[in-house]
């Protein structure tokens, strides 16, 4: 067996001392990660992405650089912004001016009011290794809070930068810890964005509880050589409502554990995901999704653009607990083959314990509609900006339910440049 | 404008249209009507280049050009436009870009300035009066969520943007109800100009009352058996197709 420990990835990071804070949680993930395995194509769970480039490159500790993020600004956000570099906070560009009174957004080094809630729901018994890694060696990181019935009119906007120093890869540990309280509702983005040559490996939870309402987007466009890992846990209380898109533009390979528990009655879930995908890389996202109480609702809609060599893969568990009656669960995977060695492996796994359920999921895996073509062309467009306009359409029809326009239009403009659309551009 | 010469095509094997011949001038209004699965519909796709159809004979010109030489696009950027019986939803591509789009290829393959979106937001507001539209249709997806009658009206208002020579208009009258399709029956008439040619293509001759045809074609089993004026279309209101088909048994 292989631990992470005895193989030579990380091992300045590991050998540092301790960081200081949550010191007992850090030592239970530490604990964990010895009686890990680094996982190799043989698990189940990564079968089909391989992390040979992660174990046989050395990575240094990320540490804290300038960066220029001017074109990562939403205006939505301007005074409720934090922003990290290789997982070390960014006094210059953090701006936290506009945070109505009783809201906390602040990096997590200096929040002691997070002590009782991290590592709850991203806990060293039930995750995996790279979590876990995470957990025992982050610097640092975010935290949002938003009192009871607070409804937050600015967006709150975290940026996540890994950018290479030097010639050496460079990792960085991201953490973020989201807890809205009863009845309180918000905007979030999460975005990871960098250059170069990095390994990011991040966790998210999420703490939504009663009637609590959180629209979470989850954007990656980190350099085309990247490694991406990323955890999100989240818990939904009774009546509280959960929309999270994690749309996939960046990093050659890319693994996306999203993992939420509806754990109380009447709750309503929206999971949604898009990668683009070409050239070499790749986008695995294992999703779970854990009906524990009655009357919740899921929605799941997972989309892949995928061209040239590039490779989407999409696991869907969704559990329905016994006691977990009226669940009304729909998963529906939908991906673009754009190219003939581009592949996509996709497979719903609905596991139900409750008989008074309605639950359907559905996969369709294909190329673009001829007869779409073909309407397209009767109005005088040619072949070529036909198929780059439903290969836009396909991923722009996700985007649209994107509540922030000004990062809509951001990655509107992104698809557009990825799928030569850029005839469209001005209407965006 | 239109010369279509014994024209025979097929899908999967199976010969639809058998042998029609037609001749469509500049100004001219002409119907196709016919009952059911007579080829109507196989004769608007083959002309603006259905790639599932095969055409097996015969020959089209169009401005006195090979029509078969042309690729769909092509075609629509000479001139021929074919209003959609069913119209295709397009997610994630707003009406009004797409239309902008379809626009300035069109500018373009002419030597036309472009419109940039300003310019072309005043041109399309001034076109959707015209089909009487409400300018919230602009923003959204192409057709996607349209009502039947709304997607027809979207049919005239590309119609309109595109300017084409020769429009072939597959069964408008679908999926309306009497003030709808009036409504869309004087778009139509709005479009109507010397230089431009019209083909309505359908089975109920009531879109016939409102968009007046110089000629009426009747077609059945893939043939034009029968012509006349609007008199032949107000005869088929009368009698059905009924009658014909026993002309066209023993012809």
């Amino acid at each position: 067996m292989t631990t992470l420990t005895a193989c030579s990835t990380l091992p300045d990071l590991l050998a540092a001392p301790r960081p200081a804070e949550w010191g007992p949680l850090r030592m239970a993930a530490e604990a964990a990660m010895e009686t890990q395995e680094l996982p190799t194509t043989h698990h189940e769970d990564w079968k089909y992405t391989d992390l040979k480039d992660l174990r046989e490159t050395h990575f240094a500790a990320g540490r804290h650089r300038p960066v220029d993020i001017k074109d990562r600004i939403l205006p939505e956000a301007r005074g409720t912004r934090l922003v990290f570099v290789n997982g070390h906070f960014d006094p210059h560009h953090s701006n936290v001016s506009a945070l109505p009174p009783g809201v906390r957004m602040l990096r997590l080094a200096s929040a002691s009011e997070a002590a009782c809630c991290l590592g709850t729901l991203a806990s060293p018994q039930a995750n995996d290794l790279f979590a876990n890694l995470n957990t025992a060696r982050f610097t640092d990181g975010a935290f949002l809070f938003v009192p009871k019935n607070v409804r937050l009119e600015p967006v709150l906007h975290v940026l996540f930068v890994s950018d290479q120093e030097g010639d050496e890869p460079t990792c960085s540990l991201p953490r973020l810890l989201v807890v809205a309280e009863r009845g309180a509702e918000l905007n979030l983005v999460e975005e990871y964005w960098g250059r170069g040559r990095t390994l990011t490996n991040a966790v998210t939870e999420v703490l939504i509880h009663e009637g609590a309402a959180l629209t979470h987007e989850r954007i990656q466009r980190e350099s085309p050589e990247a490694i991406h890992l990323s955890n999100l846990n989240a818990r939904v209380e009774r009546s509280g409502r959960y929309a999270s898109r994690t749309i996939t533009l960046g990093a050659r390979l890319s693994r996306q554990n999203p993992h939420v528990v509806l754990a109380d009655e009447e709750t309503e879930l929206t999971l949604d995901g898009l990668a683009l995908l070409d050239d070499q890389q790749l986008a695995d996202t294992h999703s779970l999704i854990d009906h524990t109480k009655p009357n919740g609702t899921t929605r799941q809609l997972h989309k892949a653009i995928v061209d040239g060599k590039s490779r989407a893969v999409f696991n869907g568990k969704i559990y329905v607990r016994p006691g977990a009656q009226k669940t009304d669960a729909q998963q529906q995977s939908r991906s673009l083959l754009l190219s003939q060695d581009a592949q996509v492996d996709t497979k719903p796994e609905l596991e139900i314990f409750a008989d008074d359920v309605k639950c359907a999921h559905g996969a369709a895996v294909g190329q673009l509609d001829p007869e779409e073509l073909f309407y397209l062309q009767s109005r005088g467009l040619n072949e070529t900006t036909a198929r780059n306009l439903l290969t836009y359409g396909f991923a722009a029809d996700l985007l649209a339910r994107i509540p922030i326009a000004s990062l809509r239009k951001q990655l509107r403009h992104a698809v557009m440049a990825r799928t030569h659309s850029q005839d469209l551009e001005s209407m965006a | 404008m239109l010369s279509i010469r014994n024209l025979s095509a097929a899908i999967n094997g199976n010969e639809i249209l058998k042998g029609i011949n037609l001749e469509i001038k500049a100004g001219e209004v002409h119907a196709i009507m016919g009952p059911n699965g007579s080829g109507k519909s196989t004769l608007g796709k083959v002309l603006a280049g259905h790639p599932a159809f095969e055409v097996t004979g015969g020959e089209v010109l169009f401005e006195g050009k090979n029509l078969f030489e042309l690729a769909p696009d092509e075609r629509a950027r000479a001139g021929v436009f074919l209003g959609f019986q069913h119209p295709i939803e397009v997610p994630g591509v707003s009406n009004a870009s797409f239309l902008r789009l379809a626009y300035n290829k069109k500018a373009e393959a002419e030597g036309r300035d472009e419109l940039d979106p300003l310019e072309f937001d005043d041109f399309i507001q001034e076109k959707i009066k015209g089909v009487k539209m409400d300018s919230a249709f602009l923003d959204r997806s192409l057709n996607e969520g349209f009502s039947g009658g709304e997607k027809k009206r979207n049919e005239i208002l590309q119609m309109s943007v595109l300017q084409p020579k020769m429009a072939i208009l597959d069964e408008l009258d679908s999926g309306l109800d009497i003030d709808a399709l009036r409504v869309l029956g004087e778009a139509v008439n709005l479009q109507k100009s010397p230089e431009r040619a019209l083909l309505m293509i359908t089975h109920f001759p009531r879109i016939l009352e409102t968009v007046h045809p110089d000629h009426v074609h009747v077609l059945w089993a893939g043939r034009i058996v029968k012509s006349g004026g609007i008199d032949l279309a107000m005869e088929l209101e009368e009698r059905g197709y009924d009658w014909l088909k026993a002309e066209a048994g023993r012809a």
